[in-house]
């Protein structure tokens, strides 16, 4: 796939597959939300990227400078983004329903130069621009002239830039792709992979996905997250694979009318999507012709044996569940073509991948039995630290091996089976929320005088964000109360960090040291036993 | 003030956006936001501002704004 050490991950996807003759292939099928469409070439998608890249040139961005995107899925996002990576420019891609202060954390930490928008989102921008003063350049899609010195005109721009673009010769160890992830403390931290990720992404794509150059494949993931770069950019467009990308959000009926008229062949979503499918009526598949459909795969959160069993009956296939993380940049773990799909299993490792099931004290731990899930570090994906915070990055490093997180068993034949998280992180719809940045959110709020946020389970959301929270005195919880909470946090922070369920009490549980005790909250919400609480803080 | 009117004003709300104009046409992919999740807030706030109540069933179904007028219009002509 390297030309001359060329890891440069815009030029592979674009110019690359040009060079191999796939010039006037069609790369991306794009769906708006009403269905129509739209095909771009790889020539076209190598020409829309040179052009952003001579943008970001011409407005004096250069290597190792960082440009996010914040933008619903649309073709200016891919343009973007690779046009961004050929500069060898930092892409940070953002989850468009943010709020203002999910933006400030990640624009302020990364100290971004600029930011790639569309119109209706520049009042959130507007209300943080005066805390982000290395923030330099907006660029609007959806504005024909420029409005300011740094309020900038996306087609203005493209409009007088070049269409021919050299990406420079890119070694494996550029910074490339700037994802945040949230942790249980802290605001979220940058998670910086580097050009040499795509080799892992080519390699599962073909590996694990099955993908070659003749699929019609269609990966469900925004780009905001890590999914939806690797595999919905990265992987497959190194493979020269032509991707549908659909503009509008879950809709059963669109979905299955993209897949039959679109002849997909390889279908990558996730378990959320996969159980809200679950409840739809069955006429709905049954009169669809899903023939060329191959394979379905699913990632970000466990896929219950509930959704296998339904896909098998009613789709008459299985359903592939992949396990792999921001900081891992490609899967790790898989179920795939070839193996025996044990029901709620997350597979097993994708080739040259080792992993393992480990115990705090960093022992190995026997099969069958409950441990941390780790990798042993040296993947082409690894992400290369955590931005601004070396030290958070050594931690999750130890003994030889990178720790996830998570943990898991494997089984006695080798199948990993994932059990839950080493940490406080909520996973809600296969995404990861902060408790610390909803607790924060919450205290915003003047009603609110203190604030604890636990993961409950799901049954649609694998998990749902639940608060806990204890009001000033004469404050009263009421029904506009509640609305304004969720509110607050949906529009502040993200839609997908809103509580779900909000419990008032006297007083948050916290321990002798101030630090809220989630566990107890947890326990609370479970009706099952706290454990030791001799560390709590008396009334 | 008639339901659009006023559902129009919690759309504003709910969505942090003073200028939405919406018609009954107007779907979820048509607004900035407006997700499963956000959806939730939304109904709420419809409930709310309303004073009806809607089951699950009614709203998981609701495919754009004038079903959801609707709906708000014969909950209303329940409550009499």
């Amino acid at each position: 796939m390297l030309v001359e050490s060329q890891f440069n991950i815009g030029h592979i996807c674009t110019r690359y597959q040009c060079d191999l003759g796939r010039a006037d292939k069609v790369a991306m099928r794009w769906i708006s939300q009403h269905m129509e469409q739209t095909d771009y070439t790889f020539a076209e998608l190598d020409q829309q990227s040179n052009r952003f890249a001579n943008v970001l040139a011409g407005l004096g961005f250069t290597p190792g400078d960082i440009l996010f995107t914040f933008l619903p899925k649309m073709p200016e996002q891919f343009f973007a983004f690779l046009g961004t990576l050929k500069l060898q420019v930092i892409a940070g891609p953002l989850f468009s329903n943010f709020g203002e202060e999910a933006l400030l954390d990640r624009l302020g930490d990364s100290k971004a130069k600029g930011i790639i928008t569309k119109k209706s989102f520049l009042k959130k921008i507007g209300r943080v621009r005066d805390q982000l003063p290395n923030l330099r350049y907006v660029i609007v899609i959806d504005i024909e002239e420029h409005q300011s010195d740094d309020i900038l005109s996306y087609s203005r721009l493209m409009h007088d830039a070049s269409n021919r673009f050299t990406a420079p010769a890119t070694s494996a160890d550029t910074p490339s792709v700037l994802h945040y992830t949230s942790g249980s403390t802290g605001n979220p931290k940058g998670v910086q992979h580097v050009h040499s990720s795509i080799l892992s992404q080519n390699m599962t794509a073909r590996e694990i996905l099955q993908l070659s150059e003749d699929d019609v494949y269609w990966c469900t993931a925004d780009q905001g997250w890590v999914t939806g770069t690797s595999y919905g950019i990265i992987g497959p467009w190194s493979i020269g694979v032509t991707q549908v990308h659909f503009g509008g959000g879950y809709n059963a009926e669109h979905w299955f009318s993209i897949l039959e008229r679109e002849k997909i062949t390889v279908w990558y979503s996730a378990p959320t999507a996969l159980r809200m499918l679950l409840k739809e009526e069955p006429e709905l598949f049954a009169r669809c012709d899903l023939s060329n459909l191959r394979h379905i795969f699913s990632v970000g959160e466990p896929l219950n044996p509930e959704v296998i069993h339904w896909a098998r009956r009613t789709l008459n296939r299985d359903i592939y569940d992949t396990w792999f993380q921001t900081e891992t940049g490609a899967i790790m773990i898989a179920n795939r073509p070839g193996i025996e799909v044990r029901p709620g299993s997350m597979g097993k490792p994708a080739p040259g991948i080792e992993a393992a099931i480990i115990a705090d004290d960093g022992s190995p731990v026997p099969d069958g039995e409950q441990g941390n899930l780790c990798v042993k570090p040296g993947w082409p994906s690894m992400f290369v630290t955590y931005l601004n915070n070396p030290e958070v990055y050594g931690q999750k490093f130890r003994g030889g091996y990178y720790y996830s997180g998570d943990t898991a068993y494997r089984d006695a034949d080798g199948f990993f089976w994932f059990m839950g998280r080493s940490d406080d992180v909520i996973n809600t719809a296969g995404h990861l929320v902060s408790p610390f940045e909803v607790e924060s959110a919450l205290l915003e709020i003047p009603e609110i005088a203190e604030s604890g946020v636990i993961g409950a389970p799901d049954e649609l959301l694998f998990e749902k964000v639940v608060a806990y929270i204890a009001l000033h005195d004469n404050c009263e919880y009421t029904p506009q109360l509640e609305l304004k909470i969720r509110l607050h946090v949906s529009n502040k922070a993200s839609t997908i960090a809103t509580p779900q369920e909000i419990f008032v009490m006297d007083k948050i549980p916290k321990n002798k040291s101030g630090k809220i005790m989630r566990r107890v909250l947890k326990a609370r919400y479970l009706g099952t036993d706290a454990g030791d609480i001799s560390t709590m803080e008396e009334e | 003030m008639d339901t659009m009117t006023t559902l129009n004003g919690i759309f504003c709300e709910v969505f942090d956006e003073e200028s939405l104009q919406i018609t009954r046409a107007t779907t979820a992919d048509d607004v900035d936001g407006w997700d499963s999740l956000s959806h939730t807030n939304l109904i709420v706030a419809v409930e709310m501002a309303f004073n009806v109540r809607f089951n699950l069933k009614d709203t998981r179904v609701l495919k754009d704004v004038g079903e959801l007028v609707d709906l708000i219009d014969r909950k209303l002509a329940e409550k009499g």
